[in-house]
């Protein structure tokens, strides 16, 4: 037996080839697992409020008793506020749509922001926009939140002149200033600026496409050419812009097109979640694999954490970061000699490069397979590296992409300026800034944005290297870096500011602001100008420039600046340079064991770099993969960790050679790559100032370093003999509370998978019939809504629960709630994994309500307050609600949630300013759950008969199908024949969970076809058959 | 024997057997079956009586403005000021801007416009007291009603007589679906719609029937038409 089962105590079912399990717990069947299950509303709300929560608790109930008995009798008085003059164009209570874009490490992607009488309420993708998808990632819909966030800056602040000690030994005091008193200091710079030629004045910024910032740079070297600006990213693409200048002589980027790719190969590279192109991408890609009986797309995955991309992959290979490159040189040989490339010199350089693998069977076998089906498609395949590989990996991936025909086909590439921000590298400027503190070079160190003294490589001590310089620091937070500053400044959020932007594939666009700066903000345009310009221009001087009003008019509606779209050139990779590459390799295998980790640091799905610490709706996400909320954690490969005795929970000490530590809790992670730990990046900031982002998981960047900001090895792990509590949801609203063995049964009913090679030659009919009824079923002659979900497009990204949650007014509730079960999202993303612990696929499934025919909810409401509609909606009537929670406990998919107390009641006033005012804010006591988005069905009949016709197909969409980047969810009437809904529900694919029980559910799930390929096919074997 | 009402020993005969104390449940239930339908009574008078439903509620707004004037005599149509009844689901309260398209001319030293100036000039609203306040968690949308026939004086009552708006129907669930499920007697030609003083030439139900097909109404009753 090997260590992990002994460790775990996993049971293998030889009877039921459908092993499907959400988490190592249930595997294991571990009492805590059944414990959760059982109790549907688990550790009992009033067991749970014990000391001083009791007493909070019924001085809650005493308050709103008091408040019941005054209000009672009287309605309170309301006013209404019209304008005075009212705007063109404004209705009052209709919502609008503006186009604008956000900015993210570089990369602007186009927006359509709605906003409800004056106030943006949601945030959407602009499908108008070249690189539209008319999708936005959950960072995007997110960031609406930090607008009316009551912890954001609200004026300058200037640091309190420490008059002895030194300011780094003391905590910091800042006292609130105004932009008046800023004055003086910016006339220093200014003055700094025109005589001394900006000599040691440093601006460290975000990567910005803005052009105007552009400009205002360039305007800056002009006028003051001794000046610096250097930009740094703690997550950028600078490995990928080594390779191509080292290949092509000048930087470029690369732009993939898998709408044409038939076989997709992902080296480390989670181009699904964080690529700066992924939204494109990962529409392109499911769009080749949303019929799969015209043929289907294939996808690769070589990785060391399992990432949503590994999780549609129809071959995953688990392999340390570390070692891709072998894998890769591997891959170029294979391919080359197959191809019968002509590069003789690279090839004989790379063919001697090569070394044996770990487990050279399956990965030869692999590698074999995957080169013959790239070279039987030449031209419609695609290699991506990812960031965090070497400029090696990616300058083999341009030289294989090269000899594979893909040029122009599925690959692109779009130079960059070689003198803009984006191509700078992010570490050097780090560097340059220490170097330079360190000889006193810097008199005035301006930053923008960003909280550099938090994500700076550790070894280069940049806190330490700045304690003497005067900062000044613009930012929406106080962060880490702010602490630090002379002078904070408060700077406008997105949708308050003038702005402009350059998306990946070359497009610009305006940003526009939506509402004016609720604080004393600026944003770094102006500031900018404010430096920069005798007279500060406004932010929409500076954007506009002398743009006609007919063209400003049109760039605004459309939400992009229509041109000839930027021309990718096709350079061949300069002869010689992956052999001088290879050549360069050490050539020294690293042998890697339970005391010689590899460690990699990820974006996190949730805080991306960090930026997003603050935000409630992003801590409280899960995870797509590990369902972890309010958390990071180390992810550990389940060999590892029975080698390490380490468990799930357990808090572990990783330590590097030079004797740097970080502590932090460990996650056993199936499907992780052994030797090799996984971190994410973004948390452990603390802030005690911030009510949401202070002290939330580990800081991982204690260990990133300057040379390996990606990749680490030879580190140990010593567990700490602590255990650390991690708010998880996977096993929460687990569908089932039979056996393992029912339960295992069933679960290959919930979730339906087939081979290509199955779907296509079926042997049986896995659909089963609904039983038969009775009596006489209900009609609905009208509207029947409904909804399918294609599994087959799903990669759990988590778009849609965040967009649910700003549609529907869904409260945060924090962890120690999210531990009781208590996480109010209405659609819940379950991740099934399938096979052995050590190398398992995954399906992920949205689950919402399915609103059921034969709803069991409704027939056990003792209130009637979950009703059906004639549409057949189940429809929850909130202020019947009593809650019993008795349709909770009867509800087979468990997607009714309860609000254990009134989460809304402690809302600043401006969060309350995010609500959708088409939505009930909920109160405590009240059940709640997927609504098919009714308000949004309402106000499209409302409209359709207002205007006397009938809804269209595609009018109603629902948040979370709006936003899908995957296009997974459709919805409409499935009356009309002709919907692209009642077309699902037709496909072959299609199936309705649990329709023995004939519930009739009005949600359909299409299977999850894995388009295998024959040659690995038996390797997979193992998992499915 | 002395001892009270827990007097006789527990043996295992007792446990089947009612302790003493349940014969006074049959007072309790006395008690209960005389308070219940007090209660009952009292309940539906109350949550039925105008006074709950604020039927007749008409507070004094800032300034005093006329409905009977504006409306009645002067005949000015309701869409002038509420121009957004047809588009939208509020009936939205003109800007003080609308006011100022005649008062710019008329009554311009007014001390009872005051107010109304103020806010033309500062840009600041008048706050005007809501009368018809539903529930927030009903969701009524008049474009979705006066686009089909069921005219402002069907809820608001003869505006036009009002020198001071006061709610004149109850707003309450159990009438509008009075309405949802017989809305011939409500409804109107089109163009009748803000006319306060139009009565039908005809039976006005025979009209509501003919009108019902003609528009091709069909009005819901389920709980999300409301509440969402």
């Amino acid at each position: 037996m090997s260590p992990v089962k002994r460790m775990a105590g996993l049971k293998k079912n030889p009877t039921n080839d459908k092993t499907y399990w959400r988490s190592l717990n249930e595997l294991a069947e571990t009492p805590g697992f059944r414990e959760f299950v059982k109790n549907e509303f688990p550790n009992n709300a009033f067991a749970m409020l014990q000391g001083p929560s009791r007493r909070k608790f019924l001085q809650l109930m005493g308050a709103s008793f008091a408040f019941a008995g005054l209000s009672g009798c009287r309605w309170p008085k309301e006013t209404i506020v019209p304008y005075s003059k009212r705007p063109e164009h404004r209705t009052p209570g209709v919502p609008q749509q503006y186009t604008t874009v956000l900015d993210q490490g570089g990369v602007a992607n186009g927006l359509l922001i709605t906003s409800y009488d004056g106030r943006p309420i949601k945030v959407e993708g602009n499908p108008d926009h070249p690189m539209g998808t008319g999708a936005a990632d959950a960072y995007t819909q997110a960031a609406i939140l930090e607008l009316y966030d009551p912890d954001r800056l609200k004026t300058p602040l200037l640091l309190e002149q420490a008059t002895e000690k030194p300011v780094a030994e003391k905590s910091p005091v800042h006292l609130e200033k105004t932009w008046d008193d800023f004055a003086a200091t910016l006339q220093e710079i200014k003055t700094l600026l025109s005589e001394a030629q900006g000599e040691g004045f440093y601006l460290l910024s975000e990567l910005a496409s803005s052009p105007s910032v552009e400009a205002l740079r360039t305007q800056l070297a002009t006028s003051s050419p001794k000046a610096k600006w250097l930009t740094y990213e703690p997550l950028n693409c600078d490995a990928e812009r080594q390779a191509t200048i080292a290949a092509f002589g000048a930087p470029h980027r690369i732009q993939y097109n898998l709408k044409n790719a038939s076989v997709v190969v992902s080296l480390d590279c989670d181009f699904f979640a964080t690529h700066p192109q992924s939204l494109q991408l990962t529409r392109d890609f499911m769009d080749g694999r949303s019929m799969p009986e015209q043929g289907m797309n294939r996808l690769y995955v070589a990785e060391s954490r399992y990432s949503i991309t590994g999780s549609m992959a129809d071959h995953r290979l688990a392999l340390r970061s570390q070692e891709i490159e072998q894998l890769v040189l591997h891959l170029a040989a294979a391919i080359a000699g197959k191809a019968g490339a002509a590069l003789p010199e690279s090839y004989v350089v790379v063919r001697n490069a090569l070394q044996p693998f770990e487990k050279p069977d399956r990965h030869a076998e692999w590698i074999e397979a995957l080169a013959q089906d790239l070279v039987d498609h030449i031209g419609k395949g695609a290699v991506l590296a990812g960031p965090g590989q070497s400029v090696r990996v990616h300058a083999l991936v341009l030289w294989i992409n090269e000899i594979l025909g893909n040029l122009a086909q599925t690959v692109n590439y779009i130079p960059i300026p070689p003198d803009s921000l984006a191509a700078q590298p992010s570490v050097q400027s780090i560097r340059t800034l220490v170097q330079d503190a360190k000889e006193k070079k810097i008199k005035t160190l301006l930053i923008l944005g960003g909280d550099p003294l938090y994500t700076a490589p550790a070894d280069l001590d940049l806190a330490t290297a700045l304690a003497g310089v005067s900062i000044i620091h613009l930012t929406p937070y106080k962060n880490h870096t702010s602490l630090r500053s002379q002078w904070v400044l408060p700077r406008s959020h997105f949708l308050e500011a003038w702005g402009d932007g350059v998306a990946y594939d070359g497009t610009v666009s305006i940003a526009q602001p939506l509402i004016a700066p609720l604080y004393e903000s600026r944003s770094a345009l102006e500031l900018l100008s404010m430096l920069l310009d005798e007279t500060p221009r406004t932010g929409y001087a500076i954007v506009r420039r002398d743009a006609t009003e007919a063209d400003w008019k049109k760039w605004l509606y459309q939400g992009f600046i229509e041109a000839a779209p930027v021309k990718p050139v096709l350079p061949p990779v300069k002869p010689g340079v992956i052999a001088t590459l290879v050549r360069e390799r050490e050539n020294s295998p690293i042998p890697f064991s339970k005391d010689r980790l590899e460690v990699t640091f990820q974006p996190d799905a949730k805080l991306y770099d960090g930026r997003y610490g603050n935000n409630a709706w992003l801590q409280e996400l899960p995870d797509p993969q590990t369902k972890i909320t309010w958390d990071n954690a180390a992810l550990i490969s389940p060999q590892t960790a029975a080698e390490l005795k380490i468990q799930t929970g357990d808090l572990i000490e990783i330590r590097d050679a030079q004797g740097k530590a970080l502590e932090i809790v460990a996650y056993v992670q199936p499907g992780q790559a052994d030797y090799s730990i996984a971190l994410t990046l973004g948390y452990g900031q603390v802030l005690p100032h911030l009510s949401v982002g202070n002290q939330v998981g580990f800081n991982t960047y204690r260990l990133r370093t300057s040379s390996e900001s990606s990749i680490r090895t030879n580190l140990t792990i010593q567990p700490l003999g602590k255990t650390y509590p991690l708010a998880c949801t996977q096993d929460h609203h687990a569908i089932d509370e039979v056996g393992l063995a029912a339960q295992r049964q069933r679960l290959g009913q919930i979730v339906q998978e087939k081979t290509l090679d199955e779907y296509l030659h079926p042997h049986d009919d896995h659909h089963g019939h609904p039983p038969v009824t009775l009596w006489k079923e209900h009609e609905y002659n009208g509207h029947k809504w409904g909804m399918a979900i294609d599994l087959n497009r799903c990669n759990g990204c988590n778009a849609c629960v965040v967009a649910c949650q700003a549609e529907n007014n869904i409260p945060v509730v924090g962890k120690q709630d999210v531990m009781n079960g208590r996480e109010m999202h209405w659609i819940r993303i379950d991740r099934y994994y399938k096979g052995e612990p050590e190398d398992p696929t995954i399906v992920h499934q949205p689950m919402n309500c399915s609103h059921c025919e034969n709803a069991p909810c409704e027939q056990v409401c003792p209130v009637a307050a979950t009703v059906h509609s004639s549409e057949g909606l189940n429809t929850m009537v909130y202020n019947r609600c009593v809650g019993t929670r008795y349709c909770s406990n009867n509800c087979p998919f468990k997607v009714r949630r309860f609000n254990f107390f009134n989460y809304h009641k402690n809302l600043s006033e401006t969060e309350k300013m995010l609500h959708n005012p088409e939505v009930t804010v909920r109160s405590r006591g009240v059940m709640e759950k997927c609504t098919y988005c009714v308000q949004r069905i309402e106000t499209a009949k409302i409209q359709a008969k207002n205007e006397g016709r009938s809804i269209q197909d595609g009018e109603v969409v629902p948040a979370c199908a709006q936003t899908c980047p995957t296009k997974a969810i459709t919805f409409g009437d499935l009356n009309d024949p002709n919907s692209q809904v009642a077309k699902a529900h037709q496909n072959h694919r299609a199936y309705f969970l649990l329709n023995e029980l004939n519930l009739k559910a009005r949600t359909a799930y299409m299977a999850r076809i894995r388009n295998l390929n024959p040659r690995l096919e038996k390797h997979e074997s193992g998992q499915h058959a | 024997m002395d001892g009270g009402l827990y007097a006789a020993p527990r043996t295992i005969m007792n446990n089947y057997t009612f302790p003493i104390w349940t014969n006074f449940i049959k007072y309790g239930v006395g008690v209960v079956l005389a308070v219940v339908p007090l209660y009952a009574v009292a309940l539906l008078y109350y949550t039925g009586s105008p006074r709950t439903t604020d039927v007749g509620y008409g507070p004094q707004q800032p300034i005093p403005y006329s409905h009977a004037l504006h409306a009645g005599e002067l005949g000015i149509d309701c869409r002038y000021c509420h121009n957004t009844v047809e588009k939208s689901a509020k009936a939205a309260i003109p800007p003080a801007q609308t006011c100022m398209n005649c008062h710019s001319m008329i009554r311009t030293e007014s001390p009872k416009l005051i107010a109304l100036r103020e806010s033309f000039n500062t840009g600041m609203p008048i706050e005007w007291v809501r009368v018809h306040d539903l529930p927030d968690y009903v969701y009524f949308d008049h474009s979705a009603h006066v686009n089909r026939g069921v005219g402002c004086v069907s809820c608001h009552q003869r505006v036009d007589q009002m020198d001071l708006v006061f709610q004149a129907e109850p707003l309450s669930m159990g009438w509008c679906l009075d309405c949802h499920r017989n809305p011939e007697a409500n409804l109107r030609p089109l163009d009748k719609i803000t006319a306060m003083d139009w009565v039908p030439e005809e039976d006005p139900i025979e009209l509501g029937k003919r009108l019902r097909i003609e528009y091709n109404i069909n009005p819901p009753t389920d709980c999300s038409t409301c509440h969402r």
